[in-house]
């Protein structure tokens, strides 16, 4: 990894690491605690609360509570054979992956090591400041151009909300309602959504995200920064403007051969791979946000190949690991599969086969709308966003949107159609 | 503020009732017992003159097939072949939940937990080197066609002592020399080729005469330099029909027309069929998913017609349909549908179908059953002699 200046770890933690705390740990607490450690200047600050918290719980724990809370893991890898493993301590590989997947022990293992993980947190829930951290906003679209069906739009979301009717009509001429959203605002009406979100307290890029399958929304909150290149509140990801990134990632995962050895050697030369220069600038500048990429294309899940897939893990890595309190992602277009070289390639199928690349909007629709909901739930599975949370899903095609939201939200009882607006105004006294 | 429920199972579970009255109804009129196992059978180097053809299609949730919401994504399954069929409603994988472990599982009738790419053979025989051992079949009698490329020739033979690639089946990956040809075409800067139908038959075909068949994957008889003849006419006349057809083109659809290929000229005993384009999940696109699902639905039935109008198949095949596992619930902390790693019901719980000779009557059966259930199964009807297996066999399958 191209490091920058290691910052200095907290003083209790380096004090516990002194003591020898890694090294009394089961061999598969290892490879994540000390991949942690070695990145800590790239964690998000959540990241690093959670880890701390983690480390300073076993420091404090005597020999006798050591040994019991890690006893199930330990008899487990006996059991498992692990030292006879050709097993990474260093870090999290796929051979690791695999050997662990692969052993009958192994679901049995995943429980142990979570009911340590759980111990941790109950124990810091007793010394955590109980504040929420104020208001959180998840703001989903469905652009114009995915053709949905009003009667079975929000079918897979079972009730949990309810669906609103907009007046979208102000915002289509000149652009997106998604647009339109991110940029009205006037200082007497509480200003902009990101403006709003910079100024509470302990604001930072890692609070609030902007997801793009496409460039536009991006570009758009790229132009309300003080110069026009980059608005330093934020996290901006744009799929468009990453496709040199991702090229240049699906290149060399390309030349893996079918083999765990290979894999991890490719894996291990992209995570050193210097790719700052593949990264437009929003990017480029922030260490922490590019190695979020970096890991975010080398954990799969589809991000380096479909834009709406990119979207919705990075949702999804964003609330897993840095809790952000705004995510606005908006999901778009995919190509159909071209003839016979899909079966063969599905990144860059343009350089493979030059028949022209062709929209598959129905296809597209259907995936943003499986997708909306995948970000809802891997919000929801964190207690953060259980209670003080709006999650508004957009379908622009179908001036709707899907709601759920504690009962003060002031739309949640809405029958009328919303202006937009109206529907902005509440989002930022939402944030505010 | 509610809380969606994480396991689509419990979707299922509320109208399942509704779905087997349905399923019921279909089967009215069908259930009287068949009177023998018409056709006789061939008797090769010996065995019961039973034939099977096993078609698995990778990992699919209850939720998108055999449920109230998945039958439209089924319509062959549960509409032509389920009200002929013997239906086991809850097929379970136990083991490794991964493409290698699970497929190695299903054939060798014990639970496998060798390496996920396929760099080690399983460890217990294979029902291939069973039925090629104990009935001195030949290889060409037994055959894998196979979409996935978490697979390698090693799902042919196992590594156990006695047994092993001797005894082992034909291998072919015909998706494989496709992506073979298109990585040709690029590297040679003829990807212009890509968009005529003819240049890519002739990319195929050249990729045939290359010769690289260890690098495709492939195991085909014992030679891996020089293609038999016979097996080189059966590729050509799948891909001309792949290429020029001006159907879908997809990695299951030349799979299908391999094996039907396959079929026709080598009437294989044991043969068996592995589709893929399901796992497009993995990417994250769930029409492409569901796409892939309607192509594998699609291809079993075709598959079901190719054995009734073949005289070499025709009553005396037993068509056995199954996915390798389910795949993760939505909400899961591995991202849905996407992967199969979850220990969930979602992932773990299938289905079965069976087909054909050794189903004595239509039925749905509410039993769990085990993925190892069926090699013992399997190598029963065949006439294997008795097998070591995990497994128990399943007393509605008749040989």
């Amino acid at each position: 990894m191209n490091k920058q200046v290691q910052e200095k770890l907290p003083e209790k933690l380096q004090e516990a690491l002194d003591k020898g705390l890694l090294k009394r740990l089961p061999i598969t607490f290892q490879p994540f605690t000390r991949q942690q450690l070695r990145d800590w200047d790239v964690l998000f600050p959540y990241e690093r609360q959670s880890i701390l918290r983690l480390l300073l719980y076993l420091a404090s724990l005597n020999e006798q509570q050591f040994t019991e809370l890690f006893r199930e893991v330990a008899q487990l890898e006996e059991k498992m054979g692990v030292r006879g493993w050709q097993f990474s301590t260093e870090e999290q590989t796929i051979l690791n992956a695999s050997l662990l997947a692969r052993s009958r022990y192994y679901q049995d293992w995943r429980k142990a090591v979570q009911k340590v993980f759980d111990a941790a947190e109950q124990h810091a829930e007793g010394e955590k400041n109980t504040a929420t951290g104020g208001n959180r906003l998840i703001l989903m679209i469905m652009p114009q151009v995915l053709p949905l069906e009003r009667a079975k739009v929000w079918e897979r979301w079972q009730g949990v909300g309810r669906p609103v009717r907009l007046d979208l009509a102000m915002s289509r001429e000149t652009q997106s309602a998604a647009e339109a959203l991110l940029s009205a605002g006037s200082a007497g009406e509480g200003g902009r959504l990101l403006e709003v979100v910079s100024r509470r307290p302990n604001a930072s890029p890692a609070d609030c995200w902007v997801l793009d399958a496409g460039s536009r929304l991006v570009d758009c909150a790229l132009r309300q920064g003080p110069s026009g290149t980059g608005a330093p509140t934020a996290t901006l990801l744009s799929n468009e403007r990453l496709a040199t990134l991702r090229q240049n990632f699906s290149r060399e995962v390309n030349t893996m051969r079918k083999d765990l050895a290979d894999a991890d050697a490719v894996f291990d030369r992209l995570r050193k791979a210097d790719v700052t220069a593949w990264c437009p600038p929003e990017v480029a500048s922030v260490p922490v946000i590019r190695e979020f990429l970096r890991s975010l294309y080398l954990s799969g899940n589809g991000a380096l190949i479909f834009s709406n897939s990119f979207v919705e893990w990075s949702a999804s890595e964003a609330f897993r690991r840095a809790r952000p309190s705004f995510v606005m992602a908006q999901f778009g277009v995919r190509s159909k599969p071209k003839p016979f070289t899909s079966v063969a390639v599905f990144d860059n199928p343009d350089e493979v086969n030059p028949l022209p690349a062709v929209d598959d909007l129905p296809g597209s629709a259907l995936d943003a709308q499986v997708l909306a909901l995948y970000v809802w739930l891997a919000a929801s599975r964190y207690d953060d966003y259980r209670r003080n949370t709006v999650c508004l899903c957009i379908a622009e095609s179908l001036s709707e949107a899907y709601v759920i939201a504690p009962p003060e939200f002031a739309l949640w009882h809405e029958a009328e159609p919303v202006s937009l607006d109206r529907l902005r105004t509440t989002l930022t006294q939402w944030l505010a | 503020m509610r809380v969606i429920s994480g396991n689509p199972d419990a979707t299922i579970d509320r109208s399942k009732r509704d779905f087997l009255r349905a399923a019921m109804a279909l089967l009215a009129g069908l259930s009287l017992p068949r009177t023998s196992l018409a056709g006789g059978g061939q008797h090769g180097a010996g065995g019961s003159g039973q034939r099977v053809v096993m078609v698995v299609f990778g990992g699919v949730r209850r939720i998108e097939t055999f449920s109230p919401q998945g039958l439209v994504n089924i319509p062959h399954l549960s509409g032509d072949l389920l009200p002929q069929s013997l239906f086991y409603r809850d097929a379970r994988n136990e083991g490794v939940t991964a493409h290698f472990n699970a497929i190695s599982s299903i054939l060798t009738g014990n639970w496998q937990r060798v390496d996920d790419w396929g760099k080690l053979a399983p460890t217990t025989p294979t029902l291939f080197e069973q039925f090629r051992k104990g009935l001195g079949a030949a290889q060409s009698d037994t055959w894998v066609v196979a979409s996935n490329k978490a697979l390698t020739n090693l799902i042919g033979a196992s590594s156990a002592t006695d047994y092993g690639p001797p005894y082992g089946a034909n291998v072919v990956f015909p998706k494989q020399l496709m992506v073979a040809a298109v990585a040709n075409a690029l590297r040679a800067g003829r990807s212009r080729n890509m968009a005529d139908r003819a240049k890519i038959e002739a990319e195929l075909q050249s990729m045939l005469e290359a010769g690289n068949y260890e690098g495709l994957g492939w195991s085909v008889f014992d030679a891996a330099e020089r293609l038999d003849p016979r097996v080189r006419g059966t590729i050509e006349e799948a891909i001309t029909s792949f290429v020029r057809s001006g159907g879908p083109t997809s990695g299951d659809e030349l799979t299908f027309l391999v094996s039907r290929e396959v079929m026709r000229r080598f009437s294989p005993r044991l043969l068996v069929v592995i589709f893929s384009d399901v796992e497009v999940a993995h990417f994250g696109s769930y029409a492409m998913h569901v796409g892939g699902i309607r192509t594998g639905d699609r291809l079993s039935y075709q598959m079901w017609q190719e054995i009734q109008a073949n005289s070499e198949y025709k009553g005396k095949t037993t068509m056995v349909v199954m996915p390798e596992f389910g795949r993760d619930p939505d909400g899961s902390t591995t991202n849905g549908f996407f992967n199969h790693r979850g220990d969930t019901e979602s992932t773990r719980g299938t289905w079965m179908m069976a087909l054909g000779a050794a189903v004595e009557k239509p039925q749905i059966i509410e039993r769990p059953i085990r993925h190892v259930d069926l090699c013992a199964t399997l190598g029963d009807l065949l006439g294997c002699p008795p097998m070591e297996s995990q497994g128990v066999r399943l007393k509605e399958l008749r040989g």
